[in-house]
């Protein structure tokens, strides 16, 4: 097929050296790349039971064919590890510019194996690939030693980078590249940083080939015109995820003081247009047809965003309104690699359990300069930081607050209040690396559109079964989140990259198979249906303010919707995979 | 009596480019019914989202009091 560089790089930290083999195309036809052909790897190499943070962990880099190639929103790649974070497997999608040196360096992958001796960095420039002394980068913020990298190697470079919290082996560190970019969810900065390695530096010269170049070049531009610059697109160009707030407000769903309600009158100090009035810059990713980021300088706090899980969480989650707060809150764990949600998650846990008089660690909502100082602390484990770096669920198993302990298999909860959009438990709940919203984005169908009644179960099993499929073959073609092509689309492109006919069904195909495969690896660590749960605040706690007041999510309703999910997918009641699929993986 | 009605994302062309205007309509219109009067047909618009009464979502027969403020969203996708 077309599209692949029939190469992985295979790196042995522990002994320095390196191997190339090719890809196993057996794979890539099942799993096409990114998520998908990452899990397939991951499933195939990593001995069940491993402890992540050991050199028995591999960090993994995948493309796919339409990496590096003017497919519009095709220029992320998926980092993926075991997570230290959960137990469970972990793929980060990260945007920027590194995927396409990853490809122009002439490698679908890059698998990352063992552990240096000593801190250090890998620069990768096409074949050659060299193993560098670190000592002086340790212990530096991600941007400056992002900074320091690119002054070396020059701006054809990219680079991967952790900051402290990495090198600290926090659980809810990010890997960070173009400054503001993160792979940021379930501690993948902190298998980097059990590796020993501070940075990796990737120049690539090369190209990809892809079946009639002419024919792809003319009808991805008409594709770029019409689909992915659409009038109904241009949002995310406008105003970036910051669109989101005011929706989310309106919709019930905009989470306020941990979780504790939803609805913020306070929100027009800190929304998007607030926000975007001080939009100094703009950029996208490379291969970007969209455009999303916007450079936000207020007095001296300035950051790529801030996103809207970054603004929530930073925010109205933590009784705070300030805007300047909330940009330097994601300047400063962008800085320091650490995960803007579950770290935030983690102070506004805090935050609850001292005003609840339940355990003081020194924080209650609205202490904006409190957040931003005990950020700093949980990446060097210093001081509270050092409790605060264990994330909620240890927390509340160490002092207490399960009942609103909100995270799932030990991952934090994103900015989507569930209970004013029920499939958004179910969502988090099945997510296979812990509770996420890139998975199945429920929001579309139950708020921001007229179509499904949030406050039900009914339907919502094949409802969230739906959307996960449309995410995992979109994101095994590493396709970014905010171009809603439809299937269709996606089948096009598949067939007029790679030269082999694609059909919607083999999509769909492919689709299952990755939600399979993730769920057979989370299985045979031991996972099942006792650990898809949801908080307990969202069962026992009416909502008081906004679109959803009322509303809780019973219990039952709950577990009717997991029986959904499972039935869809040929489960077991107990949510695992049958032998029957498992076989065909 | 006197509405906001304010339109987001690619819904504005239908005012011009221009975010909000204050509209006469009759008693208990609806918010269906207030969006007919500007030209706009949620059922048969491309990529009609959802519609809120001073910043709650709420259902399309929802009805408007005098000096409400009703907002319509665009679908909205991402994350």
């Amino acid at each position: 097929m077309f599209g692949y560089q029939n190469k992985v790089l295979r790196i042995d930290l522990t002994r320095k050296g390196t191997t190339m083999e090719p890809l196993n195309m057996g794979w890539a036809e099942k799993y096409i790349g990114g998520k998908g052909l990452a899990i397939k790897y991951l499933y195939e190499e990593l001995k069940p039971g491993i402890d992540p943070l050991s050199p028995d962990n591999k960090l993994l880099l995948m493309s796919g064919p339409l990496t590096g190639t003017p497919v519009p929103c095709s220029g992320k790649l998926a980092v993926a590890a075991k997570s230290p974070a959960t137990g469970t497997i972990l793929d980060c999608s990260i945007g920027g510019h590194i995927a396409l040196k990853v490809k122009y360096a002439g490698y679908d992958a890059i698998i990352f194996e063992g552990k240096l001796s000593k801190p250090g960095y890998v620069l990768i420039q096409n074949d050659k690939i060299e193993f560098k002394d670190a000592g002086d980068l340790w212990g530096k913020g991600s941007h400056e030693v992002e900074g320091i990298l690119v002054e070396k190697y020059g701006h054809e470079a990219s680079v991967l980078s952790i900051g402290p919290a990495g090198e600290n082996l926090v659980t809810m560190s990010c890997i960070n590249s173009d400054y503001y970019r993160q792979a940021g969810r379930g501690g993948i900065g902190a298998v980097m940083g059990s590796k020993n390695v501070k940075a990796i530096v990737v120049i690539g010269t090369g190209g990809v080939k892809v079946d009639k170049i002419v024919d792809v070049t003319n009808r991805l531009t008409e594709i770029l015109r019409t689909d992915t610059t659409s009038d109904d697109n241009m949002f995310i160009y406008d105003c970036g995820t910051t669109a989101f707030l005011e929706a989310c407000n309106d919709g019930g769903i905009l989470p306020k003081n941990n979780f504790s309600d939803t609805t913020d009158e306070e929100w027009t100090k800190y929304n998007g247009d607030v926000l975007l009035a001080s939009k100094v810059g703009k950029r996208g990713c490379g291969s970007c047809g969209l455009g999303c980021g916007n450079f936000i300088k207020i007095g001296d706090a300035v950051c790529e965003g801030p996103e809207y899980e970054s603004i929530a969480v930073a925010g109205p989650n933590a009784g705070i309104s300030d805007p300047e707060s909330i940009v330097k809150a994601n300047q400063v764990a962008d800085d320091m690699g650490l995960d803007t949600i579950s770290a935030g998650d983690t102070i506004i846990y805090a935050m609850e359990m001292t005003e609840k008089g339940i355990h003081d660690f020194g924080i209650k909502f609205g202490d904006k300069e409190k957040y931003i100082e005990y950020l700093k602390l949980m990446a060097r484990r210093e001081g509270v930081g050092a409790d605060l770096a264990l994330g909620v669920r240890a927390l509340a198993a160490k002092y207490g607050g399960e009942d609103f302990a909100m995270h799932v298999k030990g991952l934090e909860y994103p900015q989507y209040e569930p209970r004013g959009s029920w499939g958004m438990s179910l969502a988090y709940a099945v997510s296979d690396r812990g509770a996420c919203h890139m998975r199945a984005y429920a929001p579309n169908e139950e708020v921001f559109a007229a179509s499904i009644p949030p406050y039900t179960a009914e339907g919502k099993g094949e409802m969230v079964y739906n959307l996960a499929i449309y995410n995992a073959v979109k994101f095994s073609m590493v396709i970014c989140d905010f171009w809603p092509l439809s299937l269709e689309r996606m089948t096009e492109i598949m067939t007029m990259i790679t030269g082999k006919e694609w059909t919607e069904a083999e999509m769909n195909d492919v689709a299952k198979r990755v939600i399979n495969i993730a769920r057979a690896f989370n299985q045979r660590e031991g996972f099942n249906r006792k650990d898809d749960t949801m908080p307990k605040r969202l069962a026992n706690e009416a909502l008081k303010s906004g679109a959803a007041a009322g509303q809780k999510i019973p219990q039952e309703a709950f577990e009717d919707m997991l029986d959904q999910y499972y039935a869809v997918l040929g489960w077991s009641k107990e949510g695992m995979v049958p032998d029957t699929i498992l076989c065909q993986l | 009596m006197e509405v906001t009605i304010s339109l987001r994302g690619h819904l504005i062309k239908q005012f011009g480019g221009e975010q909000e205007r204050v509209v006469e309509v009759p008693e208990n219109t609806t918010a269906e019914e207030a969006l007919k009067l500007i030209g706009i047909d949620w059922r048969t618009a491309r990529n009609f989202g959802f519609v809120a009464i001073n910043s709650h979502k709420v259902l399309m027969t929802a009805q408007l009091k005098d000096g409400d403020q009703l907002k319509a969203y665009p679908k909205i996708s991402g994350g």
